[in-house]
């Protein structure tokens, strides 16, 4: 079809057409990530003429047909996709705009023409004028809405200390909006990759979640028997830093996740991108010889 | 004079702690030099003191203080006058309400720093090039140290000398033997002590060279990980405990288990092994084991208190009960060496791929330089700590005996509230008046003066010390006081704030887990006893012979001691959570209080304060 490409079609040759969220989902599916199915829309796409109402129309029934969809309308998330986001000096996280749980074509629709406009917001200016990002123009994606009880995001090493040893995972209840826009203080681990054993665990007061309402979100008040809950247990834990470490992996290079979690207890990727702004452990002097290093912990 | 008045640090002075109520003139059990002194105030006071609670946690008897003045005088001389430790002289005591304070002392001329720098190298690098020949060498003189220490014979003093006294010229008579033989004993616990620090310096800065550099690449890995590529796994420290599981082994393969009864003395289950054939081969195979596996002691050994497993068989036959019981319920018998051998490997094979290309080599050669060093650093604990010292202190308690025997003393064991110079001396009236005929003065001079020091000992020990003295340094940079103690700029701080108070204590995460539970707070070895099932231990520090201690607890908080103290080692091999080095746990503390141990973040809560 004409804009729109299933995102198990895309690999990250596919950026400069569809963005790079739309690019990067489709390079975890190719690397048997779980990845919530869904398509994408290409830059060129601008007006939603009848022919492109058409084919968002088709695609998404097909969607509706599909695995997990579970309704011939399910919930889906709309987010911008834009060029060049993905450049590992300056993350365009969170300048453009995501529509969560939008049912029903004509939603869809909808959430589509407001990423068109969040291009022209003013954060999205100053950002693209900040890191000489040239050519305004984005994607939009549209995936099947995981309904997540626990969702949060991981980072396949310590983004503080820069350790590759590591991963870091921040999660909490409900869907992810309130973790990656900072509303709620998330639990928050430090795993060893080596031997899997949690370095650092802190369990924090998790206030508010967001869940689905009619339609869109609602942020609600989390109940006081889950609010100093874990909101995830050794297995998960396990099952997280396996799918940050695949993820790695497959990019070779450390990664930043967003994942969730349903109500059967399938876990998913959302997005994945490079980590940005890593310490660089040790950049100073690189070390001569075992012996040297010793005679100068000596102080020699 | 100057004034010294005003108290800059976060840390009490050492001229303003108070004397316990009742023991005034605690200061004669120590020699003068071994105080805070007002003519060496002005120096004293502007210096950091921190508690040895590793190797002192108790307070010091009069005779113990030789293992304090020659340790020092021997890590002192290697560190200073032979490798020439470029920043770092050697370590000064204290003594204050008798606890033992230390404090290093830098070298900080730039110039001098230089021309020790070359000293260094090329003694250090010696070592470190020819280390295994080195080693073995070592382990030699050592075991002919012990011989000599074992074949030392502490004279009678007869009525009449024999024959050959009078007719051969080889014989001298027993006033020389005897305090030819009294300063034989000390001198071969200054050698010992001398070869104890010979490789220990070197063996700890390649250990801690490694361990930085893995803490510069990969800055949260776990200590204990850190520790688990680089310990040995046939480490000889393991040995005892490992031939009391094959005892154990032994006694279920034979059928004569059912002697080891808990609670039930060596004696009663010895006569009963003695009763059959079987128990009768069963004690025969354990006289094997005794000689040297129960030369272990019951503590660090720096103190008399410490005695060995042939001193005081209950230790390890209660591990043998419970080793037995394990055994039952179909536990393995051996530790899994392949599995911790291949677990080493994985680990050293991981985070190496992990590590920046031009950093993997020189890691590679330091992880094998560790490896090469790291048996001595283990090792030395059992020949030095626990072979030779309990042996050394039972050659002391014969002198005690030969005292009470001429009532200079009223007990064998009181001779550890004298100093080794007063020994000396009352050996000296001891001979003269049995050469003499005279009346003694002893018996009437020494009674009191050990009467008047038990109570002072006792008295003393319900005082607590504070963990540091003097001034705050900006930072700790003496390498051996990092190395050997674990006192890091950090843990100052820490200990700083929680001088102030706090319910929470700060430590190194020695072993990985989260436990909470009730504290049992251990001063002394003696106390050991005391320890229930699913307690807490909490001690100033520990030793891995207080094996049966760790069937018991659930986890382990200690004073002082880094990731490589034995607690450390002992519970990772227990899998017991434990936090080490928090500076005060036994002084803010109380044995009943919950506490909650997290050993991977370092941390013990005090639950109740929340």
């Amino acid at each position: 079809m004409g804009h729109t490409r299933r995102l198990d079609e895309l690999t990250a040759g596919d950026a400069d057409r569809f963005g790079g969220k739309s690019a990067g989902l489709g390079e975890l599916l190719r690397a048997e990530i779980p990845v919530p199915p869904g398509f994408a829309l290409d830059a060129d796409a601008t007006e939603l003429d009848d022919a492109l109402r058409t084919e968002l129309a088709d695609r998404y029934a097909e969607l509706g047909t599909g695995a997990g969809a579970g309704s011939p309308d399910p919930p889906v998330a709309v987010r911008s996709s834009a060029i060049g986001e993905d450049s590992a000096e300056a993350t365009f996280a969170g300048q453009q705009d995501t529509y969560l749980w939008v049912r029903g074509v004509d939603e869809v629709g909808e959430a589509v023409t407001r990423c068109w406009a969040s291009l022209h917001s003013a954060e999205a200016v100053a950002y693209r004028e900040r890191f000489h990002v040239a050519r305004p123009a984005m994607g939009v994606t549209v995936q099947l809405m995981v309904d997540a009880a626990v969702s949060g995001v991981l980072f396949t090493c310590n983004p503080v200390t820069g350790d590759p040893s590591m991963v870091a995972i921040n999660a909490a209840w409900g869907l992810g909006l309130a973790v990656v826009g900072g509303e709620v203080t998330p639990d928050d681990y430090l795993v060893s990759k080596v031997t899997g054993e949690i370095v650092r665990a802190t369990v924090n007061d998790k206030r508010i979640e967001y869940v689905p309402a009619e339609h869109g979100t609602r942020r609600v008040e989390v109940g006081e028997d889950r609010r100093a809950a874990p909101c995830l247990d050794d297995g998960t834990i396990v099952r997280l830093v396996e799918l940050g470490t695949g993820i790695a992996r497959h990019f070779g290079s450390p990664q930043d996740v967003e994942w969730a979690i349903d109500r059967a207890g399938e876990l998913f990727a959302l997005q994945s991108r490079p980590v940005t702004g890593l310490p660089q452990p040790q950049a100073a002097s690189a070390p001569t010889s075992a012996m040297a290093l010793v005679m100068k912990r000596f102080g020699a | 004079m100057t004034s010294t008045a005003t108290q800059t640090g976060a840390f009490p002075s050492p001229y303003e702690i108070e004397t316990p109520e009742g023991c005034e003139g605690w200061q004669e059990m120590y020699p003068y030099y071994a105080l805070f002194d007002e003519r060496r105030r002005e120096s004293d006071e502007n210096r950091f003191w921190f508690w040895n609670s590793m190797h002192f946690p108790t307070p010091h008897p009069a005779f113990d203080v030789i293992c304090i003045d020659s340790p020092y005088q021997a890590v002192g001389s290697w560190q200073n006058r032979v490798f020439a430790v470029p920043p770092a002289m050697g370590i000064d005591y204290r003594c204050v309400n008798g606890y033992i304070y230390i404090s290093g002392n830098p070298v900080t001329d730039p110039a001098k720093i230089a021309e020790r720098a070359g000293f260094f190298q090329r003694r250090a690098g010696y070592y470190y090039e020819n280390w295994p020949e080195l080693y073995d060498r070592w382990r030699a003189k050592m075991e002919s140290l012990i011989a000599e220490l074992v074949a030392l014979e502490v004279p009678d003093l007869p009525e009449y000398e024999p024959d050959e006294v009078a007719f051969s010229e080889e014989r001298n008579t027993a006033f020389y033997e005897v305090l030819h033989a009294y300063g034989r004993v000390l001198r071969l616990g200054d050698l010992m002590w001398q070869h104890h620090f010979e490789f220990l310096l070197l063996g700890y800065g390649a250990y801690a060279t490694f361990a930085e550099l893995c803490k510069t690449n990969l800055p949260d890995i776990p200590d204990q990980h850190i520790a688990q590529m680089v310990a040995g796994i046939d480490v000889l420290l393991f040995r005892p405990d490992a031939e009391l599981r094959r005892l154990a082994a032994l006694a279920l393969e034979r059928e004569v288990d059912g002697a080891f009864v808990q609670d039930r003395s060596p004696t009663e289950i010895e006569a009963e092994l003695a009763r059959s054939d079987a128990g009768r081969a069963w004690l025969e195979e354990l006289e094997r084991v005794k000689d040297p596996w129960f030369n272990m002691a019951t503590g660090d050994g720096l103190t008399h208190y410490y005695r060995s497993w042939l001193d005081d068989p209950s230790i390890p036959y209660a591990s043998i009960v419970g080793h037995i019981s394990a055994l039952r319920s179909g536990e393995q018998a051996a530790r899994p060496t392949e599995e911790i051998e291949r677990e080493r490997e994985r680990l050293a094979q991981e985070y190496g791929s992990l590590l920046p290309d031009e950093v993997r080599g020189p890691w590679q050669d330091l992880l094998a330089l560790s490896r090469t060093v790291f048996p001595y650093v283990e090792e030395h604990k059992f020949y030095c700590d626990y072979w030779f010292l309990t042996r050394w202190w039972n050659k002391v308690r014969e002198f005690g005996a030969l005292l009470a025997n001429h009532d200079f003393l009223e007990d064998g064991e009181d001779i550890f509230h004298l100093s080794r110079h007063e020994v000396s001396t009352a050996l000296d009236e001891l001979v003269l008046t049995w050469a003499t005929g005279g009346l003694a003065l002893g018996p009437k001079y020494w009674p009191p003066i050990v009467a008047r020091r038990k109570e002072l000992i006792e008295r003393l020990g319900q005082w607590t010390p504070p963990p540091a003295l003097g001034i705050e340094p900006a930072e700790v940079t003496d390498p051996m006081t990092i190395m050997l103690w674990g006192v890091t700029t950090d843990r100052v701080r820490e200990w700083a704030r929680q001088t102030a108070g706090g319910t929470s204590l700060n430590g190194a995460a020695a072993s990985p887990g989260t436990i909470e539970g009730p504290a049992r707070v251990v001063r002394s070895v003696t106390e050991i006893a005391e320890v229930r099932d699913g307690e807490i231990l909490v001690c100033g520090s520990t030793s891995p012979a207080w094996a049966p201690i760790f069937s018991k607890i659930k986890g382990t908080v200690t004073d002082v001691g880094g990731v490589m103290s034995h607690a450390a080692i002992v519970c990772r091999e227990y899998g017991l959570p434990a936090v080490v080095g928090t500076g005060r746990a036994t002084a803010q503390i109380r044995t009943g209080q919950r506490i909650r141990v997290d050993g991977s973040a370092g941390v013990v809560t005090l639950v109740g304060e929340e």
